[in-house]
């Protein structure tokens, strides 16, 4: 009689635990659904606003992994840009990595242009899968007619972890 | 005489460490709610899923954090909302012990995305404290109530 109390009682919380998991995830998923959409069809540049690509030319923005932008690092062929904000690029960053935080991208462009030729190849990268500001900057970039962007999406956090070159004050 | 005073004091051990988990719950459900795409980052950190299902887990691993958080507070289906806590805590520590035995050096990401970067090692210690309470609350619940029915 005891037995089958506790038997059924577990049963029950069994069915109530899974009650309320299903209801968050249910609820989570209607909340973040426009995001889970954009995920699903790889269009996570923005979820509010897209802007139109520039219609007079090639846009070519791709995504690197972490071993195509080592790749690029060793070949010294592109220039990395941290898309971070200045703190976290002070802290560290990838070898050789330009600082163009997304916040103040319009007025530090200009310098950044004086020394960068349009053709040159660039690799922006921020906090890993998921921050936007890499996506912010490159479309920026891309604005002012450069050709040949990477989105490196594994960012800082996957390069460090890799152990790949890094400097700033916590390397 | 004296067990009743005893039992008072349990009883009121008893809601404190519902509400004080119930309200950890809730904080660290709302943070993440308010930046899934970060809280996606620090879940593809782990190198457990791919691509989307980082996501999917970003989207809606806050939710059970904090509707268990809620309903450990108002003490409504404490004993479910306490299993399923538990049964997070579990699998939270093993996915930390996880990243120590693989050498990945990241953020637990386990309240605020992106801040201070907080070891696996304290995460684990934190995340024993919050099983410990949570199994101590599924348990009690289960006492209490058994012999009535």
């Amino acid at each position: 009689m005891m037995t089958r109390t506790i038997k059924s009682k577990s049963k029950k919380i069994l069915v109530e635990m899974a009650f309320i998991v299903l209801i968050a995830v249910v609820t989570g998923i209607v909340w973040n659904h426009r995001l889970l959409w954009n995920v699903f069809n790889g269009t996570i540049a923005d979820a509010t606003t897209t802007l139109p690509a520039p219609a007079s030319r090639e846009a070519t923005m791709l995504p690197a992994g972490l071993m195509q932008a080592k790749e690029l690092f060793d070949q010294k062929e592109a220039v990395f840009i941290d898309a971070r904000e200045p703190s976290v690029y002070a802290l560290g960053h990838i070898q050789g990595a330009v600082s163009l935080p997304v916040a103040k991208v319009d007025s530090a462009l200009q310098n950044f242009m004086n020394e960068t030729p349009l053709d040159a190849i660039l690799i922006v990268y921020c906090s890993g899968y998921g921050c936007h500001d890499s996506n912010n900057v490159a479309e920026k970039l891309q604005a002012r007619g450069y050709d040949t962007i990477f989105l490196f999406e594994g960012g800082y956090p996957e390069w460090k972890n890799a152990g790949f070159p890094i400097e700033g004050a916590d390397s | 005489m004296r067990s009743k005073v005893r039992s008072k004091i349990k009883n009121y051990l008893i809601l404190t460490l519902r509400i004080g988990l119930g309200l950890v719950f809730i904080y660290a459900g709302i943070l993440k709610i308010r930046d899934p795409i970060a809280f996606a980052g620090s879940v593809a950190a782990y190198k457990v899923l791919p691509y989307f299902l980082n996501y999917l887990v970003a989207a809606t691993i806050p939710w059970i954090e904090a509707t268990c958080g809620l309903l450990l507070i108002i003490g409504f289906k404490t004993r479910a909302a306490a299993g399923i806590t538990a049964a997070m805590n579990l699998f939270f520590i093993v996915l930390l012990a996880s990243t120590i035995m693989r050498g990945l050096d990241i953020d637990c990401g386990c309240f605020r995305q992106g801040g201070e970067k907080t070891s696996a090692w304290i995460a684990i210690m934190r995340d024993i404290v919050f099983l410990f309470v949570a199994l101590v609350l599924f348990t009690e619940e289960n006492d209490r109530k058994l012999p009535n029915r």
